[in-house]
């Protein structure tokens, strides 16, 4: 049993009551912001077209930022990607990481939307949901969600958007944000194929990987060649030795003892 | 025949060994301490970043506590060339001029390095203060050590100059140069240990017999400026203090 959150982008009028209602509700630290709004004019007077953005913590099921965490500070959790400021270490790793550009360092602690933890464990909704008076977000179970949100992708084709769809379903495994989007989520900014970054992928898959086998292997052969150029060395010094003392009795031209 | 004429060349009249064998001063105390002070700011910058690398060690990083150790010893590790020219000015330069010039001798040594590296001392082309294999770990610790200084400073004032992606880049060259600096450390203990190289580092004097093995040309070196500035000064250059029994 996993939550989600509903995002009705054809519903959205760009109010930014959420972005208000999520800084004074979760105390979001200066210099950070969970939810961004950004509205969109497209085309040249009079062939306007529009819509609104929405930047925030779309929850992905396969999180680049919580499987890059080393201190488990971001985590799964009811579906939902949590923040454990406390257990931050402040690495930043996440912040490189994310495909879509959430979480940002305040104080060189790691933040982000971590859907209302608290406000939903004590019985209530995240405070965006609460605040929206569009009905363009709800929270709740993941399944109900998910059919709320091709009920409502399938009556905005009938009237005013034909290109109407459910974005998040797949997307980094499925998202905890499905969005309903009135046209091509691309144009919406919200990435048909979510990528994690190169940096990332290339740290996890790669270096970190690469770099353990290269240094155990190297214990290794330190180990077994010490011990045998520990055996030589000593062979050697001990030959050495024998040299000086055949040295120091006279020898003829072929270097050997003669008296 | 050969084989005598080379273990003579590389062994020339070698003194009696034991208590009598002379001892001749390799490192000044001065590069001693900054040579304390290196491996003890590097160990502590490792261990103070495993946390972030292995996650049964992670509970250590939770809060930040050590990413504070980790930015204590990171100045002392900054601070190490800087000490180095206050306290040792000659050795420092000489370090840096050492480091980077290599002779044909030392590509020969270099060629033969497998012979070394198995515990062959003696037999290898003959080699200066610094044996070409130590020249390209200065070297190398050298250039390492600045990219992680760099690295590690664009993490620790990140958010002034760096986009998200060079931040990550960033880690990732961190974590690569720390991670090459720690094989030449493995190198660097392989050797030590090999060869007993520990009681220079901690006395100072390398015993004559020893050096005539492994660095007969830099012997040699001290040998003719002991001969020019005349018997009188020779206990000033390079014997200022007496050597411990």
């Amino acid at each position: 049993m996993s939550s989600a959150f509903l995002l009705d982008l054809a519903q959205c009028i760009g109010c930014e009551g959420c972005v208000v209602a999520c800084n004074t509700g979760n105390d979001v630290p200066d210099g950070a912001q969970y939810i961004a709004i950004s509205e969109q004019v497209r085309g040249t007077f009079p062939d306007l077209a529009g819509g609104v953005a929405n930047h925030r913590c779309y929850h992905c099921a396969d999180a680049a930022c919580v499987s890059v965490c080393p201190t488990g500070a971001l985590y799964r959790d009811d579906g939902l990607t949590r923040v454990d400021a406390s257990a931050c270490s402040g690495c930043a790793y996440c912040v490189g990481s994310c495909p879509y550009d959430v979480p940002v360092m305040v104080d060189g602690v790691a933040t982000k939307c971590d859907g209302c933890r608290d406000v939903v464990s004590a019985g209530g909704v995240p405070w965006c949901v609460e605040t929206c008076p569009s009905d363009a977000l709800r929270f709740g179970p993941r399944e109900e969600i998910a059919a709320e949100a091709h009920a409502r992708a399938a009556a905005h084709r009938g009237e005013k958007y034909p290109d109407a769809q459910v974005y998040g379903e797949r997307q980094a495994g499925g998202l905890g944000v499905l969005v309903v989007a009135p046209e091509d989520p691309e144009t919406l900014g919200l990435p048909a194929d979510p990528k994690i970054p190169l940096p990332t992928t290339a740290w996890q898959e790669v270096v970190k990987p690469g770099g353990f086998y290269i240094t155990s292997a190297s214990v290794l052969i330190a180990g077994l060649a010490g011990v045998i150029a520990r055996r030589n060395h000593a062979r050697e010094m001990a030959q050495l030795e024998a040299d000086h003392a055949a040295n120091a009795a006279p020898t003829d031209d072929n270097g050997e003892v003669t008296s | 025949m050969t084989e005598t004429r080379t273990r003579t060349r590389v062994v020339p009249e070698a003194p009696p060994r034991g208590a009598e064998d002379e001892k001749i001063l390799r490192y000044r105390p001065g590069q001693r301490y900054v040579h304390l002070l290196v491996a003890t700011s590097f160990t502590v910058l490792f261990l103070s970043g495993l946390p972030l690398l292995w996650e049964p060690l992670s509970f250590l990083a939770a809060g930040g506590y050590s990413r504070i150790i980790h930015r204590v010893a990171a100045v002392a590790f900054m601070a190490v060339p800087i000490l180095y020219f206050i306290v040792d000015r000659e050795g420092a330069k000489e370090l840096l001029a050492d480091s980077f010039r290599f002779d044909r001798d030392d590509l020969r040594w270099l060629a033969s390095m497998g012979r070394y590296f198995l515990g062959n001392a003696s037999d290898m082309p003959p080699q200066g203060r610094l044996n070409a294999g130590q020249k390209l770990h200065h070297a190398a610790v050298m250039i390492l050590s600045a990219g992680v200084v760099i690295s590690g400073l664009l993490l620790w004032f990140w958010d002034a100059s760096l986009s998200d992606s060079m931040l990550a880049w960033s880690l990732v060259i961190h974590n690569i140069t720390m991670g090459a600096l720690v094989l030449l450390l493995i190198g660097h203990v392989y050797f030590t240990v090999v060869y007993k190289a520990i009681h220079s580092m901690h006395t100072g004097y390398i015993p004559k017999s020893r050096a005539q093995i492994e660095h007969p040309k830099w012997v040699e070196e001290i040998e003719s400026k002991r001969a020019a500035n005349g018997a009188n000064e020779q206990k000033t250059l390079h014997r200022e203090k007496q050597p411990p029994k």
